[in-house]
């Protein structure tokens, strides 16, 4: 079986390597092998979200920083009128339901999940959530479940991400502490889709969306009052 | 000095087969008079050096950054096998298959065998140096498999039937001209100029591959074995497109690509994309664990990871050539290289270019194969400078020198070089001596305090440079003054 | 069997100086690699390596001067060696020497750092490679408008200047070790 013959080889060759005296660049001194090292502590940054919003908007990411999803919801539509945008596919998930209402209100197209794909092809938006940022990149934080499928984020030419402040995290290694049992895809989002393999001109909107926009839902009232600032 | 098991000297070349030796300087002389590709690197590599640069200026850690990644790799591959066990049992459990692959002939099997029995007729790929390792698309389009190259530069090279040229940037050795006039050709488009219409052309083309595709290949950034987590790394959006649309996905990886835990990714994505790009991170990570879960409307309904060896447990049996799988695939060395700059990816003639390409390429397909590879550099070091796992690239290829040199695959010329400098070196009298009668000869072709010409072999010296005549009064003469 | 050859020669000498980064770092470096399947060699070899020294590096590091009393009332570029660069991590021991020297403009180098293309037999093996990585490397030296141009390896300075020759360039070519010695 080959897995036998190929965890054999990778067998030997251990034995090979430990046989004449651990070789390596140091010419017969062993590297340290035995421990996994100590990983870099994440960062901390004093205003996680000033940065996200200053390193999402050097990527051509949109920032809206509403106090609440409600106040959030109020000002979708409009962004949508000016974005002249008929049809959004969105999640369903309880955070974004404010959102859709009222985006119904206003003769908006909703598809959800269980859309055929068809319409999710000719959608004009995708509104999903995000369960992290990531302050140093600017990255967004997008697990897939049921009510969140991939292609909302991917489809469409625009992508709206409703981002809540106190989850922002400071770094990657950060992120990737605690993520808790991971879904079957979770997918970190870094601005708009974007390739250069043409003439080394960068362009935006390669296969994924061309626009991102995150709406920072940011109370920051509460932050100052919170024990934890 | 001792053999090594495996050695590189006699390993059989994988693949397609090939023996005959790979003509490096035929092929950078070549390079060097193909003005629109010296053009092309000449613009590209600068711009991704500056890139790198500023984004590595900005972490104060870089430095201890790439110590940790080394060390995470160096004890993997110090425990491969249990981390490789651990990876397949968990992929296992959520609900993956997983295959092994000994060579690349096996690696075609398992995935055309595959596509047969689930009747799969239509592919889409994202980018893989793996997949090209092992010559996938034909073995898939023998099996009545189509297959379309989903990174732009890959479709690109697809379509005009070439091959790509650096592991980030495939096609670096292109025109935005040639890839719209290509376009109009074969996809009937109108010929565009600007690269925005040129890359919307490619995008709608290829909405509707995806749409219709119903097996996706990827390759494998990193697996992570503590909880079965394949990664996978793009700024397009076709790997994310690849393996969500169709129901089936195939990811294949080398042995080498295993990280033990979750948290590891930080160190690795934090070198990657500033390495690869000089971006702080690319625009899409993909964490993938098993197929998509009960009720989910999107994801593969089957995932496949298919592990390979094809001779890099020879590598990992080498104690001096084993650092090289810790690559990470970033690039990085190709953009600093001053060989690579000027001969372009081409003139390696393996889908591993540039310093890593010129060490692993003469361990994986042989050192008869490769031997030239290693002597095409100065051995500046600028490679192991920026490498972000700190692969002593400069210190493999002088081993891997000395390996050819001890089997017998080095010219007469190199070697009359070497026997004769030791000869007048050995002694100061015999130094001396020689350099006295060298003194002598030398008036007949001194011009202008110069020498402006030199018979074979050294014509290639004065091809470029005048010769300095030996000194009137050498050093030795002069101490105590 | 040279690197032994240098061993038996100079192993008893206290202090070796080479003006020649690739020769300090060859046996700093390389010699412990060649070596390396005698331990004894091997030991020999480090102790060897740690009383070999690049001149630039024995001036400021061992004899603690920067000022040796020169003159050059020149215009000068610098191309650090790569094997001093990266093999020795010589980057502000020739720098401090040449702001030493009196009346001495030192010129900025754009591409500094990037190799000029000697690389030993590499020079003549790939020529071509080698040619094209000099040009580059002449074509910053000229754009500079120095007179001259210094470095602290003799192979590199060899290649560089044979290169100006054939280009009937005129500026000229000294050694880290010429220009120290001008007054």
């Amino acid at each position: 079986m080959t897995r036998e013959t190929v965890l054999a080889r990778i067998k030997a060759a251990q034995a090979a390597v430990a046989d004449s005296g651990g070789g390596g660049s140091q010419g017969g001194q062993a590297p340290a092998t035995a421990e996994l090292p100590v990983l870099p502590v994440p960062q901390s940054f004093a205003d996680p979200a000033a940065l996200f919003i200053e390193r999402a908007r050097q990527l051509g990411v949109g920032v809206e920083i509403a106090v609440s999803i409600d106040d959030a919801a109020g000002r979708v539509p409009a962004w949508c009128r000016h974005k002249s945008v008929h049809r959004v596919a969105v999640w369903d998930t309880p955070d974004l339901a404010p959102i859709v209402a009222s985006l119904r209100t206003e003769g908006i197209q909703i598809l959800r999940p269980e859309a055929p794909l068809g319409e999710l092809a000719t959608a004009d938006l995708g509104i999903t959530g995000a369960a992290w940022g990531v302050a140093e990149t600017a990255t967004l934080v997008l697990p897939s479940s049921l009510a969140q499928p991939r292609l909302t984020s991917l489809l469409p030419p625009i992508h709206l991400a409703v981002l809540s402040a106190d989850r922002i995290l400071p770094d990657l290694p950060a992120l990737f502490r605690s993520p808790g049992r991971l879904p079957s895809a979770l997918t970190l989002i870094t601005g708009p889709s974007r390739s250069a393999d043409v003439g080394l001109t960068p362009v935006l909107g390669a296969h994924g969306p061309m626009e991102v926009m995150v709406f920072l839902v940011r109370n920051v009232a509460a932050e100052a009052a919170s024990p934890l600032a | 000095m001792t053999d090594h098991p495996g050695s590189l000297a006699t390993a059989e070349a994988s693949g397609a087969g090939a023996t005959p030796r790979i003509d490096m300087i035929g092929n950078s002389e070549r390079a060097l008079r193909d003005q629109d590709l010296q053009d092309a690197l000449g613009r590209a590599m600068p711009s991704f050096r500056r890139q790198r640069a500023a984004a590595v200026t900005e972490l104060p850690e870089w430095e201890a950054l790439r110590t940790t990644a080394a060390a995470i790799k160096d004890h993997t591959l110090a425990n491969l096998e249990a981390y490789l066990g651990l990876l397949e049992a968990r992929v296992r459990e959520a609900g993956g298959v997983v295959h092994w692959a000994a060579d690349a002939a096996e690696a075609r099997r398992i995935i055309t065998d595959l596509a047969r029995a689930r009747g799969l007729r239509r592919t889409v790929k994202s980018k893989s140096m793996t997949t090209e390792e092992i010559h996938l698309n034909p073995a898939l389009e023998a099996a009545g498999v189509k297959v379309v190259e989903t990174d732009l530069g890959e479709y690109v090279v697809q379509l005009a039937g070439d091959t790509p040229s650096h592991i980030i940037a495939p096609i670096i050795h292109k025109s935005a001209a040639s890839v719209a006039e290509l376009f109009t050709r074969k996809l009937g488009v109108p010929l565009y100029e600007r690269p925005e219409d040129i890359t919307r052309a490619a995008r709608q083309a290829l909405r509707a591959e995806f749409l219709a595709a119903d097996l996706g290949v990827t390759g494998v950034n990193f697996a992570i074995a503590e909880t079965g987590t394949i990664v996978v790394v793009e700024n397009e959006g076709n790997a994310r497109l690849t393996t969500t649309r169709p129901r089936v996905h195939i990811a294949i990886m080398g042995i080498e690509k295993v990280i033990p835990r979750l948290a590891d990714l930080g160190v690795f994505l934090r070198l990657l994309a500033r390495s690869s790009t000089g971006q702080r991170a690319s625009v899409y990570v993909s964490l993938l664990t098993g197929p998509r879960r009960a009720g989910e409307v999107d994801g593969a309904e089957e995932f496949h990871l298919v592990i390979l060896d094809n001779g890099r447990s020879r590598l990992l049996a080498d104690p001096r050539m084993r650092e090289a799988l810790r690559c990470i695939r970033c690039g990085a060395c190709l953009n600093v290289c001053p060989v690579y700059e000027r001969a372009g990816g081409h003139a390696y003639e393996s889908v591993y270019s540039g310093p890593i390409g010129a060490v692993i390429t003469p361990a994986l397909e042989g050192l008869e194969r490769g031997h030239e590879l290693p002597f095409a550099s100065t051995l500046c070091g600028a490679c192991a400078e920026v490498c972000p796992v700190r692969i002593d690239l400069p210190r493999m290829l002088l081993e891997l020198r000395g390996r050819a040199v001890r089997a017998g695959l080095v010219g007469r010329v190199d070697r009359l070089f070497a026997r004769a400098w030791t000869f007048v070196m050995w002694d100061p009298t015999r130094l001396r001596i020689v350099a006295a009668v060298a003194r002598a000869l030398q008036r007949l072709i001194v011009r202008d305090g110069r020498i402006p010409w030199l018979p074979y072999p050294l014509s290639g010296w004065t091809a470029h440079r005048a010769a300095p005549p030996l000194s009137g009064r050498p050093f030795r003469d002069r101490r105590g003054r | 069997m040279l690197a032994q050859r240098f061993l038996d020669i100079f192993g008893a000498e206290e202090q070796i100086v080479t003006p020649s980064g690739s020769c300090a770092a060859m046996v700093r470096e390389w010699y412990p690699q060649l070596f390396r399947d005698s331990p004894e060699g091997a030991h020999r070899a480090r102790a060897v390596g740690h009383r070999t020294f690049e001149l630039s590096e024995f001036l400021v590091r061992v004899l603690a001067r920067t000022d040796v009393g020169a003159r050059l009332p020149a215009s000068v570029v610098y191309h650090p060696s790569c094997h001093g660069l990266r093999g020795l991590g010589l980057r502000d021991e020739p720098l401090r020497l040449l702001a030493a020297v009196r009346d001495l403009r030192l010129i900025p180098l754009s591409g500094a750092e990037e190799c000029c293309g000697f690389g030993g037999l590499f020079a003549v093996k790939f020529s071509a490679l080698s040619g094209a990585m000099l040009a580059t490397k002449l074509d910053a030296i000229e754009a500079s408008g120095a007179e001259f141009v210094t470095a602290t390896d003799a192979s590199c300075l060899m290649h560089i200047a044979g290169g100006l020759a054939k280009r009937g360039s005129r500026v000229r070519a000294m050694h880290l070790a010429e220009v120290l010695a001008s007054a």
